[in-house]
């Protein structure tokens, strides 16, 4: 895989090399050259087969103060050189921004090689066949389960190598890679009338390391039968334990409010609190670029920057927001190591550090309240931090999980959520770069009958 | 610019693409060009361009797909893709393809002079009047984003079939998102419009008028109530309430679940899926709206469905694999995010026909209820078909008159309980701005949608306050 990463690299530095001369003062490129490889089985046939090598390249151009990119998936050097002098032109249109520009003067240190666990070298040496057969075995493993399964989205077998290299005119040269792989099912359970499919997928940067096929196939079929009869709760104000992957969702929004450019533009609920207290002392974010194997890991980030692990909320106290080196800049602070390949902040691997206990003991001490499995909706209220959602799961009494519900609401701020996390299991897992364990709001509105 | 492929080339690959065998085969070819100005703090803060360019070749048997796509247009790249496409056909029987030199031309459903870029200077003369006139609203306007975006898309889509079609897409979109603050509270408004047209739009949809509408609604959420918890009946506003069609029933009218039996729409063409007042129509043909296409990404003509007619299920949004499985033709709904994607069947311009009821009418029929007059968005999970959809301005109804606004809240449904409780129809029917995108699988198109004023019976909301 030693081309893909020289190759990479080598686009980079023509790309740097024909914005300067299309009249760029600074400039950095990033290109990813990715090998991606995609299977799905329904029943007992291969449905889908993708196999594609795809390049792309993302410019900055400062000219001046003035900053314009531009993005291809035209490599050549004709079409490189085109957009370039496309994109210089733009630039005078942009006004003059004090703050904008490259990083500061980065030690390179060429190919950077550290030992992050990004790679897994099984995975491109391992047969499409095999993974094919691995599709083919979780759709009879979802038909075999249970008899109320009766149909299926489909099991689907993915992987990915990733090269990708940023170069730049104040002499940073640096190149990495990753792989990646996942495995997802989507079985169907029949219910009287009603239809339950139950999604469970994982990912990993290693087939080691990932859950296993049989294990995602039961995963997704429990989650399909979880909903079995479900109905429609009342309206209430009570407990919600939010599942693993549901928890990471409601993180994923707290991110987005951590986000120096949300920040700065007072599209966050969280502009102007470092150093106040938000959440319940149980409460530690984290994010982490160096996490060995985590799937955000990278040794620099896509300026550049030398990535690190920094501690975003301590102890329910916010320390810091998450930033690239522009909106640092606007803050007055030093970026995090979270510049995006593709443009904006981005998460490394964030995450809710764990308590300790599982999401039964948490379902245990609640007399009364909802676990949640499964929200849908989207952040729309990122400046006011109000949070509303669509969602699914199991209704609590006494301690025990008593029947599905579905078709609710749940309600609150995401201020009075992190205040009131009282218990956090420990079963987190680094199977995204936004992930969380499985915790417990002290009280949010069903809306419900 | 490149806008099309060699048909000789493209009759060699489709060949080789087929050389295992397979029911047919296409090539999709894409060369994208899109110029975006941005604007923030009351400066232009960036400028960028993108262009996306390359061919995916795709092998077809029964139900099973193979794909493979190439950035690089040469032939030795696009013989590889289809070698890689292919290995999806078993049955080793060879098929040679001649490709049609009589392209059928799309049909014209765009301005004639739509695509052409325009002088820089005018993008940015449209943000600076945005900005200006959002902050002139209100002194309470902290903050205001805006972007306008110019794109055009040239497509060939070639079929083994012989058939060869290009399109030529373009599309603008000018946004405006604005937060406006008093003391620790914030609250954002977002308006966007556009369409597959040229930016002289916004001589007509002024970006004025686009800012003050975005700093309305961001500064009535400032005072506005808790939105009540629990079930209400409730008004949807004309327009941007169409998405509660897109969510509610036209995911779940796709193909693909249907095909495939995981939709809860699924072999119930011909039955009563919604109050007889409820007829919703996909529309791919409208001139210069956002979601839609002269041909569809397979090649196929964009094209008026009646999804809905009184009540009554009468078909399924069609892309050419699922329309063969299921023994039709294909309704135009191929879509595809870019050449590194499969098409999938999608929604193109989804609304419902106007009614006979006022506003007035329909707003004085209820004693308490939420009147939520614009929506940002939604999601659906199609197996029971559970919905929700956002509430981006919203009133309480106390005693048959629009009183209190209530904060952002998101409504739940389920598809076909919702369409049954939809008791009154307004004579307002309207397509909302143009300014949303549809996801699926991963893939991100652009859509439109429109509604009359419609009531609910009763809907759930998912506010923190009293119901």
């Amino acid at each position: 895989m030693a081309d893909a990463r020289d190759e990479a690299l080598a686009l980079a530095d023509t790309a740097i090399a024909l914005i300067s001369a299309a009249g760029a003062t600074d400039a950095d490129a990033i290109v990813e050259i990715g090998d991606r490889f995609a299977c799905e089985a329904r029943d007992r046939e291969v449905t889908k087969l993708e196999r594609s090598r795809g390049r792309s390249l993302r410019v900055r151009a400062f000219v001046g103060t003035r900053h314009a990119t531009l993005a291809t998936t035209d490599v050549s050097r004709d079409g490189v050189a085109a957009l370039a002098r496309r994109v210089v032109a733009a630039a005078a249109f942009v006004s003059e921004n004090p703050h904008a520009g490259l990083a500061d003067p980065i030690a390179s240190d060429g190919v950077c090689d550290h030992d992050l666990g990004t790679v897994d070298i099984g995975v491109a040496a391992r047969a499409d066949e095999e993974k094919i057969d691995e599709a083919l075995a979780m759709e009879q493993a979802v038909r075999e389960a249970d008899e109320r399964i009766a149909n299926s989205d489909g099991s689907r077998v993915r992987d990915s190598v990733v090269s990708w290299a940023l170069a730049n005119t104040r002499g940073f040269r640096g190149v990495t890679q990753g792989t990646q792989v996942s495995r997802a099912a989507a079985p169907v359970a029949q219910d009287g009338a009603n239809k339950r499919i139950g999604h469970y997928g994982t990912a990993a940067r290693g087939w080691a390391a990932a859950e296993s096929a049989p294990a995602v196939a039961l995963h997704a079929v429990h989650r399909a039968l979880a909903l079995v009869g479900a109905r429609k709760p009342a309206t209430m104000r009570v407990p919600v334990i939010f599942e693993r992957d549901a928890a990471a969702t409601v993180l994923a929004d707290v991110f987005a409010a951590t986000n120096a450019a949300n920040v700065v533009l007072g599209n966050s609920w969280l502009a102007e609190r470092i150093g106040e207290r938000i959440g319940n002392e149980r409460v530690t974010l984290v994010d982490d670029g160096r996490l060995r194997g985590g799937l955000g890991t990278s040794p620099f980030d896509g300026e550049g920057t030398p990535t690190r692990e920094i501690v975003v909320m301590d102890r329910g106290v916010l320390r810091t927001f998450v930033s690239d080196v522009y909106w640092g800049r606007r803050l007055g602070m030093t970026s995090t190591g979270n510049a995006s390949g593709g443009g904006g902040i981005a998460a490394n691997n964030f995450y809710l550090a764990p308590g300790s206990g599982t999401l039964d003991d948490l379902v245990a001490a609640t007399e009364r309240g909802v676990l949640v499995l499964d929200t849908i909706g989207f952040a729309t209220e990122l400046a006011s931090g109000t949070y509303s959602r669509g969602a699914r799961g199991i209704y609590i009494e006494d301690g025990v999980p008593r029947y599905a519900v579905d078709e609710f609401t749940i309600a609150s701020t995401f201020g009075e959520m992190l205040a009131g996390i009282d218990g956090i299991a420990g079963d987190l897992r680094f199977d995204g770069t936004i992930v969380a364990p499985s915790f417990r709001v002290a009280e949010m509105t069903i809306g419900g009958v | 610019m490149l806008t099309a492929l060699d048909h000789a080339l493209l009759a060699r690959v489709l060949s080789r693409a087929l050389r295992r065998g397979g029911d047919f085969a296409d090539v999709f070819f894409e060369n994208r060009l899109a110029q975006t100005f941005r604007l923030q703090d009351g400066r232009i803060h960036e400028a960028s361009s993108i262009v996306v360019r390359g061919a995916g070749v795709r092998v077809v048997v029964g139900q099973r797909a193979g794909y493979a796509y190439s950035d690089d247009l040469d032939e030795a790249a696009l013989l590889r893709a289809a070698d890689a496409a292919s290995l999806i056909a078993r049955d080793g029987r060879a098929q040679d393809v001649v490709v049609a030199l009589d392209a059928a031309p799309a049909p014209a459903l765009y301005d004639a002079h739509a695509g052409e870029p325009a002088d820089s200077a005018r993008y940015v003369d449209l943000l600076a009047r945005a900005d200006a006139a959002a902050r002139a609203f209100d002194p309470r306007i902290a903050s205001v984003n805006a972007f306008v975006a110019d794109e055009l898309q040239h497509v060939q889509i070639a079929s083994s079939d012989g058939r060869v079609v290009t399109d030529r897409r373009p599309l603008v979109a000018l946004g405006v998102q604005v937060v406006a603050r008093d003391g620790a509270q914030r609250e954002n408004g977002y308006v966007g419009d556009g369409g597959r047209t040229s930016i002289d739009v916004f001589d007509r949809t002024t970006p004025e008028a686009l800012a003050r509408e975005s700093a309305r609604i961001a500064t009535i959420k400032l005072g506005a109530l808790e939105a009540p918890a629990g079930e209400l009946p409730v008004v949807i506003g004309a327009g941007s309430g169409g998405v509660l069609l897109h969510e509610a029933v036209g995911h779940g009218l796709e193909a693909d679940f249907n095909r495939k039996g995981t939709s809860l729409y699924s072999g119930r063409v011909g039955e009563r899926v919604a109050s007889d007042l409820v007829t919703i129509f996909d529309d791919g043909d409208l001139h210069g709206e956002r979601g839609s296409v002269a041909v569809d990404d397979e090649g196929v003509p964009g094209q008026h469905k009646v999804l809905v007619e009184n009540g009554i299920l009468r078909g399924y949004m069609q892309d050419r694999l699922n329309a063969r499985l299921m023994g039709v033709a294909s309704t135009g709904s191929g879509r595809r995010e870019s050449y590194r994607m499969l098409p999938q069947p999608r929604m193109c311009n989804t609304f419902m026909p106007a009614g006979t009821s006022t506003p007035d009418e329909i707003v004085g029929s209820i004693d308490r209820g939420l009147y939520a007059t614009s929506f940002s968005g939604g999601q659906v999970e199609i197996s029971k078909g559970d919905f929700v959809f956002m509430i981006a301005e919203g009133y309480l109804i106390e005693h048959g008159k629009i009183t209190a606004p209530v904060r952002g809240a998101t409504l739940v449904g389920n598809g076909p309980d919702a369409m049954t409780k939809v008791t009154m129809v307004g004579h307002d029917a309207r397509l909302a701005n143009r300014s949303y995108t549809c996801g699926k699988g991963g893939q991100r198109v652009p859509v439109g949608v429109g509604i009359p004023t419609v009531k609910l019976s009763s809907c759930t909301i998912g506010g923190t306050g009293r119901g």
